[in-house]
């Protein structure tokens, strides 16, 4: 597996959160149908380069950071 | 004291060392540790707890790592209304330095109680008793240290492992190498639950299983090794010469009897087939017997405490694979099964109990490994006959 996600499948990301308040990992990697080990890479990247925060509410969810 | 606490002085009696006398010694320096000593002594007054959960809390960007604690009755005692306790992620196998133990001790007198707990059952240096208010600036002051916090809540659990070939000859694999490097590989599995439940994975070098980890970890790694015993017969010879009882204490207790003493010859005979590694003639005989060559580890799965559906130990997934860097076959593994149970599992569903469920057969094929004789499930019912 490439060490590298792709900025295309981060785009994804991004927009599938664009259309929902938060989301948990599983539900992005089945609504995109992609693995979601590299879902799990990308939302952590996205999480460092400061584009997506996690919320904590018993389970964990990630949503788009408020700009 | 300025407060009696009578029930609570029971507990210092006795041969044993009593936290207590600890907490009291704190409390002399320290108003929440004071605090504390009165909670316990009306909890114990009143036959009920008087600690609640009140909320989450934690440091940013981090859901694992703090435990929040609050008094039911913090009128009564302000400086321990809140109490939380944060964990932070031990090194592997435990070796700090002296200077690394200062400094955390000095950022929990800074910040907390200065009580300590080393270590909790996970693993972890637990840090007892700070305010809401003092949690980011701790933790902060923690990194910049050099620490960072362990795992807590639905996450996966701070990875542990015995000493390994640090300090034991019979480790059959790096042990600390392997806790540090999926330590580095889980962050986020450490820090963000988003699982069922909690998650263990323990390590230890050999069949003797120094950290428990068959009934501890739902992800059990124990060493062992694909060849046979390496059995120095002159040193064998040595022991029986010096009046060692080999038939007795060694051979006649081979749990599948693979060895038999050959009195004519003098030599110890193996049945390498047999041999279900379980070390108890290495360790009867630590000078004339050896692990094999050929070291690795047995995978198994599925050990717990009995919240739910009782206590389980653990049961063989893998009999051996190899333990090397870059680990890419448990990582791949692990990963597999943390999709499969995440997939399937209720909230609070520990793995073992999601296998039991769905059925062994179908966890098998989900994960692609074939069904052999090793797996026994369930080997033994009650993981503390083991202790």
């Amino acid at each position: 597996m490439a060490d590298e996600i792709s900025s295309e499948l981060k785009q994804k990301v991004i927009d599938y959160l664009k259309t929902v308040s938060k989301a948990k990992n599983k539900e992005v990697a089945h609504e995109l149908g992609i693995d979601k080990h590299l879902v799990d890479k990308a939302i952590s990247e996205l999480s460092k380069e400061g584009k997506i925060e996690y919320l904590y509410l018993g389970a964990s969810f990630i949503k788009l950071k408020d700009t | 004291m300025d407060e009696d606490t009578p029930l609570l002085d029971e507990l210092e009696k006795g041969p044993w060392p009593s936290y207590v006398k600890e907490i009291k010694r704190m409390a002399k320096k320290n108003k929440a540790a004071k605090d504390l000593l009165g909670i316990q002594e009306l909890s114990y007054k009143d036959r009920v707890t008087h600690w609640k959960h009140g909320g989450i809390v934690g440091v940013t960007g981090y859901g694992s790592g703090v435990i929040g604690r609050y008094c039911d009755v913090p009128e009564k005692f302000p400086d321990a209304a809140a109490f939380h306790t944060m964990r932070v992620n031990h090194p592997a196998g435990w070796f700090y330095s002296t200077k690394s133990l200062r400094k955390l001790c000095d950022i929990w007198e800074q910040y907390g109680s200065g009580m300590t707990n080393m270590h909790g059952s996970t693993g972890d240096a637990i840090l007892l008793g700070t305010t809401t208010d003092n949690l980011q600036p701790c933790f902060d002051s923690l990194t910049e240290a050099g620490f960072d916090l362990g795992g807590s809540g639905s996450a996966l659990r701070t990875i542990a492992g015995c000493v390994g070939q640090a300090r034991c000859e019979w480790s059959n694999f790096d042990t600390l190498k392997l806790v540090h490097d999926l330590t580095m590989e889980f962050q986020d599995e450490i820090h963000r639950p988003r699982w069922p439940y909690k998650f263990k994975i323990k390590a230890s070098g050999c069949p003797n299983d120094c950290v428990a980890a068959i009934a501890r970890a739902d992800f059990t790694i124990i060493g062992t090794w694909r060849d046979t015993l390496r059995i120095d017969q002159n040193a064998v010879r040595n022991y029986v010469d010096n009046g060692f009882d080999i038939k007795t204490l060694v051979v006649d207790k081979c749990p599948s009897e693979a060895l038999e003493w050959d009195e004519k010859n003098k030599e110890l005979k193996l049945q390498a087939d047999d041999c279900v590694r379980c070390m108890h003639c290495i360790n009867k005989m630590t000078k004339a017997i050896r692990p094999g060559v050929e070291g690795g580890a047995t995978i198994l799965i599925g050990g717990k405490a009995p919240i739910i559906k009782g206590a389980y130990l653990s049961w063989v997934l893998v009999p051996f694979m190899k333990i090397e860097p870059p680990y890419d076959e448990i990582k791949d593994l692990l990963r597999k099964i943390w999709d499969w149970w995440d997939e399937n599992g209720r909230t609070r569903e520990r793995l073992a109990e999601l296998i039991e469920r769905i059925g062994l057969k179908n966890f098998l094929k989900e994960m692609g490994i074939p069904p052999v004789p090793q797996m026994v499930y369930k080997p033994r019912a009650n993981p503390y006959v083991y202790f």
